[in-house]
């Protein structure tokens, strides 16, 4: 597990003072899109090893949602954005 | 139904019983104006430039467009209301006065103290007078700031006071630490 965070309001902070919500790629469906789709969002995760984007909160620091951009494996942390800056492209 | 509300402070009974100062001291204050203010959507510069501009209000950082004002000058009572005035409609405010409790830690070892629970740099290079932030102190959340080379002053959610108290007398065992009420 990566153990120390770079918040981009906090500084670099460790792991313990984040809560970690999971997958950040899965886009919330249309309200009245097909129960398949919503099926996927809801309950079906891909498990890669490499490479991720999670959805972190700084629960005990600024409480804002971040996207940390991790590697589940070597556990290298390479970019931490707040939600709301990294949404911003996808919307 | 007429009720007699009387201040109770979350650590009577629990501190305050010996009054002695040692090398390292940790004061808690009776009494605090505190609020918690939080700019709206992209009206953070306008906030923080009517927080700063006023001597009556010391803000302190606690997350992107949020602050914790305390004030020395305005009452619990009145802090929120005064706040919400001036401010207007680029925050909203909320009172704290009675919901988070403030202790200053002094003397020459608070740095070491803290960081026997804290784990953020606080040598004076990085984390100089008034900084504040929002950090974790073994499992409570608390807003700490720099106020002097060796004092910090620590905001705590009321419930926690006691739990922080005892977290720092053991973080400050092998270190000589008092703890008072700031006022008898």
């Amino acid at each position: 597990m990566a153990s120390l965070i770079s918040c981009p309001h906090c500084g670099t902070r460790p792991k313990e003072e984040f809560f970690i919500r999971g997958d950040a790629n899965p886009v919330r469906p249309a309200p009245m899109a097909t129960d398949e789709a919503w099926n996927d969002y809801v309950h079906l995760r891909v498990n890669p090893r490499g490479r991720i984007r999670e959805h972190w909160q700084h629960v005990a620091g600024c409480r804002r949602w971040l996207v940390v951009e991790r590697d589940n494996f070597t556990h290298e942390v390479f970019a931490v954005t707040d939600a709301a800056k990294a949404g911003e492209g996808a919307r | 139904m007429a009720y007699d509300y009387q201040a109770v402070h979350a650590l009577d009974g629990m501190i305050g019983a010996i009054a002695e100062r040692r090398a390292n001291h940790l004061s808690v204050h009776r009494t605090m104006a505190i609020a918690m203010v939080l700019a709206g959507p992209g009206q953070t510069a306008e906030a923080a430039g009517i927080l700063v501009s006023n001597g009556e209000f010391e803000a302190r950082f606690s997350g992107p467009g949020e602050w914790l004002v305390l004030s020395q000058v305005h009452a619990p009572e009145t802090l929120a209301a005064e706040l919400s005035v001036r401010l207007g409609g680029f925050a909203f405010v909320v009172d704290q006065s009675h919901g988070r409790v403030v202790l200053t830690l002094s003397g020459p070892d608070a740095a070491r103290i803290l960081a026997n629970g804290i784990a953020v740099d606080l040598h004076a290079d990085a984390f100089p007078v008034g900084r504040a932030a929002n950090v974790l102190c073994n499992h409570l959340s608390l807003n700490l700031v720099r106020t002097g080379d060796q004092s910090f002053d620590l905001v705590v959610m009321r419930s926690f006071a006691g739990a922080l108290v005892d977290d720092l007398k053991v973080m400050a065992r092998s270190h000589d630490l008092s703890v008072d009420f700031a006022t008898r």
